[in-house]
């Protein structure tokens, strides 16, 4: 499927007009009484790219991760997934649609196994309906979420309950629950929060592995992950695109030093 | 492995199914009809199972899902020819269209506000059923007549305790194999994850009420043939039954037994209809308080029910 959209894209001819972007969202705005938490934000995502979203506390860095997966309604502006109107769409739709996240706090059904966390993630898309066979008779959806564990390197832990996992393969397997429904858009909202040095290493190696066929938005306050992963960067300030470059860019950008890269 | 495990369950399944079909003709009459009774219970029980321990889910309106049943099926042994299977789809069919009814408006509501819309609703029902005595019966009730035993073009006879007793277990021990294959199916799973997490089942792509509204209508469904035999068992139905108290005992016996195993909250019904039946000899009206204290000291010190340390065996 994933191969498919990228197919469908296709590559810009030259000096043609490129396709839409994966994620764009346009002149977004929330505001939560008299606070803007965002205020015009407009980014625009090409399909296959690592974006970092960086910002000091309170940007509106998560905002806006909330108004992507539709846990929150735009007060105006307008989303859009690869060129089609997503915008105030409920988490469960714009899921289906191929955005999935990973939370800044574990969020993991922690009394399941940790396969069949993301044997439920998988199953979201095929037969969730079906009521009177086995779950266990599905082995398609098995396959896919031992896929997706294989991703995130948690396969041999698959019968283990999520609860009892240590606190970064809790992390990972947080990821391997998104990446099991099949995503075009992967929202990574801190993935390293917390981890040692060792296992932040690794969760960088593991999202550059599973960047291949899939585009990600990565909100994250480790500088050396940002730099590391990331191919272009926004600095969000007061709700506010305050920058977007490259990380190189970023890095010698005197007003980003300012407010956040100092200290 | 699994084989081994599946080995176990079956076998205890059998030995359990075996007991409750020899014992009842070897009980003197009032045990025997105990024994009938306490499975329809367990029946009732066991439906709530569905939203309490596998949604997560509390329910205080079973009564009004039971009460459907029983007036469903006294509805059409007044009205229409004698037959089992006419009564217990009219049971069904009562049960269903309050459930659809429960479901619309209470999936909306999440916790402690869905319990107390579920208990409203119920009471709702039982003002209804008290008030409207041309059609009801109101206080008294309505009696009525047993449909015979029938299996359609083969033979009809009348029910004796005993014939009646295997009846319900059978209809009991179905129901359990049919419940207990939803909780292991893909949409079993689905209401087991949002017990374990709603948001996070919502953001993997899962409408979530659609779900919810699926799952109080199986359960009211099933407790609603609970309420149908028992229909059948008593030749009687009261408002007494649609009352918010019967709802309330309905989450006692779950947790008594155990939530999330389906036949934990049967052996909660039995327990608690043991406990007073035996209090009451003595104790009369006061039966409630050493029941009370019974209760409090198994929520402090049992808290996973008389069943809860087989929760994993008998889901697998």
């Amino acid at each position: 499927m994933i191969a498919d959209e990228s197919r469908g894209a296709g590559a810009p001819a030259d000096g043609g007009r490129s396709p839409a972007p994966l994620l764009r969202t346009e002149k977004l705005t929330v505001r939560f009484g008299g606070l803007t938490a965002l205020s015009d934000v407009t980014v625009s995502l090409p399909r296959g790219e690592i974006r970092a979203i960086i910002g000091p506390n309170g940007a509106g860095k998560s905002t806006l991760f909330n108004c992507v997966t539709g846990v929150l309604r735009p007060t105006s502006g307008r989303i859009l997934l690869a060129g089609e109107e997503i915008t105030g769409l409920p988490p469960h739709r714009t899921s289906k649609k191929g955005i999935a996240r990973s939370y800044q706090i574990t969020n993991i059904l922690p009394g399941a196994t940790v396969l069949e966390n993301v044997r439920i993630a998988a199953q979201s898309r095929h037969h969730s309906w079906s009521l009177l066979r086995h779950h266990r008779a599905y082995t398609d959806v098995i396959d896919r979420a031992r896929d997706a564990l294989g991703a995130v390197g948690l396969l041999e832990h698959e019968n283990e309950l999520a609860a009892n996992l240590s606190h970064g393969a809790q992390r990972n397997l947080e990821i391997g629950i998104a990446l099991a429904t099949e995503p075009r858009l992967l929202c990574l909202d801190e993935p390293t929060a917390g981890m040692s040095i060792a296992e932040t290493h690794q969760t960088v190696d593991l999202i550059r592995r599973i960047s291949a066929n899939l585009t990600i938005l990565i909100v994250e306050h480790d500088m050396e992950v940002v730099m590391g992963l990331a191919q272009r960067i926004t600095v969000l300030h007061y709700g506010e695109v305050l920058a977007e470059g490259t990380p190189a860019e970023i890095q010698a950008n005197a007003r980003v030093q300012e407010v956040y890269l100092k200290t | 492995m699994s084989g081994s495990r599946n080995l176990t369950f079956w076998t205890g399944f059998a030995v359990v199914v075996a007991a409750l079909a020899v014992a009842p003709p070897l009980l003197p009459p009032f045990w025997e009809r105990f024994v009938t009774e306490i499975l329809i219970w367990g029946l009732l029980a066991m439906s709530s199972d569905i939203l309490i321990g596998y949604t997560g889910m509390v329910s205080f309106g079973h009564s009004a899902f039971l009460g459907l049943g029983m007036y469903g099926t006294a509805a059409a042994l007044l009205l229409l020819p004698p037959n089992l299977w006419l009564a217990m789809s009219f049971g069904l069919v009562g049960a269903a269209a309050v459930a659809i009814f429960v479901a619309y408006f209470a999936t909306r509501l999440r916790d402690i506000y869905f319990a107390i819309t579920t208990l409203v609703f119920s009471q709702i029902f039982y003002v209804i059923i008290f008030t409207w005595t041309e059609v009801t019966g109101g206080e008294n009730g309505l009696t009525f007549r047993q449909p015979p035993l029938s299996i359609p073009f083969l033979f009809e006879t009348r029910f004796s305790r005993e014939t009646l007793h295997w009846f319900v277990l059978a209809v009991v021990v179905l129901s359990y194999l049919v419940l207990r294959r939803v909780t292991q199916s893909p949409f079993g799973k689905v209401l087991q994850a949002i017990r374990e997490n709603e948001p996070r089942t919502r953001a993997i792509g899962y409408h979530v009420e659609r779900y919810k509204m699926v799952a109080v209508m199986l359960s009211g469904l099933f407790a609603g043939l609970a309420g149908s035999l028992y229909a059948i068992q008593n030749k009687f139905v009261a408002p007494d039954f649609v009352f918010f108290l019967i709802s309330g005992e309905v989450v006692i016996f779950n947790v008594m037994g155990g939530m999330g195993t389906l036949v934990g909250p049967v052996a909660g019904a039995a327990f608690f209809w043991l406990m007073r039946e035996a209090f009451s000899r003595f104790l009369t009206e006061y039966y409630l308080i050493p029941v009370g204290l019974i209760f409090t000291a198994m929520v402090i010190f049992l808290p996973q029910g008389l069943l809860g340390f087989l929760r994993r065996r008998l889901n697998e």
